[in-house]
């Protein structure tokens, strides 16, 4: 990956082709765990990660909390999962987007980071794999690249927003 | 105003009444490994409009202290701001003001 720039165009970053599989392989994988019913995926971690408990000391104001608000959470992180993957460039190529779908690729990618993350267990002091051999090294390998993807796109959209200014 | 044949009140228990019924609700913000500090101080100004430099403030409050009150007010304004949040992956919860 190149780092995200502002262009006339956009906020622009290439992609090479294994970097796009991967992305949208995490798509699927996270699309698909969203669509599962709660009470199938009941305890799974990463679902209560991306679809936590609003109210933490009273089960009453959570459940509440939840019949509110969870069919929005979970259509909105759809739906930015299918900008994702619509403005993937297949093969390889340019990223560009526009300051909505900037948006929807901070969420998308901050989720995938959120699943990845709470999956293998990421504390503040775990490090970037020296070597990649495991299993769990590859996926640790793949958090800290969508870390990067993430960073450098906040980055550039926050610069853009003090263009503005 | 009170005359002297008003019922008599501890201004304590009066204050008490209060305070249950009018305490606001906040949202609050808890620390997270995963989330980026330049994510959330961007997704703070961009859902509560606070300029950089106070976004940056409470992002580090979350961090070093573990938690930040981010909004507060009525009750529905709380939820609608926490799901907001869970909307950009914060980890975010509201309660009566402690």
């Amino acid at each position: 990956m190149t780092p995200f720039t502002r262009t006339r165009d956009g906020l622009v970053a290439r992609l090479d082709r294994a970097e796009v599989d991967v992305l949208g392989l995490l798509c699927d994988q996270l699309e698909q765990l969203l669509d599962a019913d709660a009470e199938d995926a009941g305890g799974d971690p990463v679902l209560a990660r991306l679809l936590p408990p609003g109210h933490r000391g009273d089960p009453e104001v959570a459940a509440d909390y939840r019949s509110l608000t969870e069919g929005a959470l979970r259509e909105g992180k759809a739906d930015d999962l299918a900008v994702v993957r619509a403005t993937l460039p297949v093969g390889g190529g340019d990223l560009q987007l526009d300051t909505d779908q900037a948006r929807a690729w901070l969420r998308s990618t901050n989720d995938l980071r959120l699943a990845l993350g709470t999956r293998l267990d990421i504390t503040e002091d775990t490090e970037p794999p020296a070597e990649v051999t495991s299993d769990e090294e590859q996926q640790l390998a793949v958090y800290y690249w969508l870390t990067a993807v993430q960073g450098s796109l906040v980055d550039a959209v926050t610069a853009a927003g003090r263009g503005r200014r | 105003m009170a005359g002297p044949l008003a019922p008599t009140r501890t201004p304590e228990t009066t204050t008490e009444v209060v305070s249950e019924l009018d305490r606001p609700w906040v949202t609050i913000v808890w620390n997270d490994p995963v989330n980026l500090m330049t994510y959330v101080t961007f997704v703070l100004q961009e859902l509560f409009g606070y300029d950089e430099q106070t976004a940056t403030t409470l992002m580090l409050q979350v961090h070093e202290e573990g938690r930040a009150i981010v909004s507060s007010g009525p009750r529905e304004r709380m939820e609608h701001d926490t799901s907001r949040l869970h909307a950009y992956g914060l980890w975010a919860s509201y309660q009566r003001d402690s």
